[in-house]
């Protein structure tokens, strides 16, 4: 039987939505669950982690776990790993995520597989699917391992609310400061802010908006909707928005139910950050823009005269 | 300060890419360098300038890999290694970070500078498995290194809940973002004297190992398949009043996708 470590995602205190979205995968295959968390003041959430379809708990609490640091947070997901006997273990898209599954993989021997979009256990074999070349083409790659660690796409699983967990905690030791990689400051630029990772909308800014007046007039339309704030990466480059804030292959990949790229004209690799999303709206003053070509909805316009229009239109269906 | 950066050879992902039978149509597609090792090279190069280094680049790969080995050098970069060997067609990350560790044991290096990832793969994984086969530092998606001493330096890393500043001890490897700085254009003195400069060609044989030894006799994982993405088709398309059809999209927002 499959027995799957998922690695919680864990951001500000607050458990993010992949966390159930790959513990519902792990039990519509049939899989015992485990989950590990790792961070500073985080025991509380072991109901939560329960709740979300987990079995077993594994709780690394330290103060030394307060900053994220690939060595030491890797080595409890080791731990995890090997007290649960797991032969899958699953992170969710993110940096910390993409950072940890090689060493993982690299310490237990196992094969590694990142942004996967499914998984076929039949047989006995293990394969995965995965998009590459930016999203141009898809593979599936055979795990010739007993034990694979994989980090999943954003959006590729959906969570399942009908299920839950039992809660079992076990606490993890603290592990080793990496004293060779010393984290010594994290300067944070998006604390408050809508996640884009858990934002049901996301509005993204491109060179349309021009300069910061454009910029804060497509702001008030996410503040609006409650909307996850983006960016295109050529506004990133000008210092404009924040390099946290940029959608694409570099940097954030989503999957939300709307996303809005306003005066982004749909470079390959932006797209390979956005077109997971279920619905696309596109605005730009270019109708050959390539945006256009993934979009479900396309408004041929600048975002200037178009922007006010659709906070007003939008206000008036909301009401 | 020796630095050792890599280098992959990968298909340009600008161009249309055709799958046929489970496999990619060979024809009609070309060849780059890697565009986040070109931020390596640059990051490499930018270094050797402020800092003073001798920098190295390693290249796996079967094939002709010259010119993008010259462009490197035209960049900056003092030497070339080129490993070509055909065994390593089907090696996965895992292979690479051994026969990587090969090239790292005869060198000397104190830190190895890789993109990310590589722009065929999307994988985000060797230099990563490079630096726990080495057993030393590593710190992935930096987007600033600044040299301190000797033996340390201090990098800037994206990550989930901002910038991460972080002091890391030499012998280390870094993966670096497309963020960290905009790669040079060569000058024409550089192209030049790119043109007569040696690059090394060798197979694992010569680098003293086997395909068994770096691990390619058990191999953790392999593409069975290639297939079609499922690409997103254009929808509906609205030119004209920006009131009119701003509106209209609104309503098929609402109506058609009920995502409001």
């Amino acid at each position: 039987m499959a027995k799957v470590l998922v690695i919680a995602d864990i951001k500000e205190g607050v458990l993010k939505g992949s966390t159930a979205e790959l513990l519902s995968k792990a039990k519509a295959i049939g899989a015992q669950t485990a989950v590990v968390a790792i961070g500073s003041n985080i025991e509380s959430l072991t109901a939560q982690l329960a709740n979300a379809g987990s079995d077993t708990q594994y709780i690394a609490d330290d103060a030394s776990l307060e900053l994220f640091s690939a060595g030491p947070w890797a080595s409890c997901v080791v731990d995890a790993a090997n007290q649960f006997e797991a032969n899958l273990i699953w992170f969710g898209f993110s940096e910390g995520g993409k950072a940890m599954a090689p060493r993982v993989a690299a310490q237990l021997e196992a094969a590694c597989a990142t942004e996967i979009t499914d998984i076929d256990l039949s047989g006995d074999q293990i394969t995965v699917t995965r998009p590459a070349i930016a999203n141009k083409i898809m593979q599936k790659v055979k795990v010739n391992t007993e034990r694979l660690v994989a980090v999943v796409r954003a959006g590729a699983f959906e969570a399942d609310d009908s299920i839950s967990g039992t809660q079992n905690a076990v606490k993890l030791a603290a592990p080793q400061a990496d004293l060779k990689a010393v984290i010594k400051e994290l300067v944070s630029d998006a604390s408050g802010e809508i996640d884009l990772a858990d934002a049901d909308i996301v509005i993204s800014v491109g060179r349309g908006a021009k300069d910061q007046a454009g910029v804060d007039l497509v702001k008030e339309l996410a503040n609006d909707l409650a909307a996850g704030f983006g960016s295109s990466r050529a506004m990133v480059d000008s210092g404009i928005m924040a390099h946290n804030k940029q959608v694409g292959q570099t940097g954030k990949i989503v999957a939300p139910t709307l996303y809005m790229a306003m005066g982004i004209s749909g470079a390959i690799q932006h797209l390979a950050g956005m077109t997971g999303s279920k619905t696309i709206l596109a605005v730009n003053k270019d109708p050959e823009a390539p945006i256009f070509n993934v979009a479900d909805y396309g408004i041929v316009g600048d975002l200037f005269e178009v922007v006010p229009i659709l906070r007003e239109e939008i206000k008036k269906i909301r009401t | 300060m020796k630095i050792l950066t890599t280098v992959k050879k990968v298909v340009d992902v600008e161009l249309t890419i055709h799958v046929e039978n489970g496999a990619i149509v060979e024809d009609g597609l070309q060849y780059v360098i890697n565009a986040w090792d070109e931020n390596a090279v640059e990051a490499a190069v930018q270094l050797k300038e402020n800092n003073g280094a001798q920098t190295t680049l390693v290249s796996i790969g079967s094939g002709d890999n010259t010119d993008m080995i010259r462009k490197c050098y035209a960049m900056g970069i003092d030497d070339g290694i080129h490993i070509d060997d055909s065994v390593l067609e089907k090696a996965d990350a895992s292979v690479f970070a051994k026969v990587l560790q090969k090239v790292y044991e005869q060198g000397d290096y104190d830190l190895v500078l890789t993109g990310k990832q590589a722009q065929d793969t999307d994988s985000g994984q060797t230099g990563i498995m490079l630096a726990e086969a080495l057993g030393v530092a590593c710190v992935s998606n930096v987007i600033a290194i600044e040299v301190l001493d000797d033996t340390n330096i201090k990098v800037s890393r994206l990550g989930d809940a901002g910038t991460e500043i972080v002091e890391v001890a030499l012998p280390a490897v870094i993966t670096v973002s497309d963020s960290i700085n905009e790669p040079r254009l060569p000058a024409m003195r550089g192209i030049m004297m790119a043109k007569k400069k040696k690059i090394q060609v060798m197979d694992l044989a010569g680098l003293g190992t086997s395909y068994d030894e770096v691990g390619g006799g058990s191999i953790r994982s392999e593409i069975a398949e290639f297939m079609e993405s499922k690409t997103r088709q254009a929808g509906q398309k609205f030119e004209g009043d920006a009131a009119e059809i701003t509106a209209k999209v609104v309503d098929l927002l609402a109506n058609e996708a009920k995502v409001f």
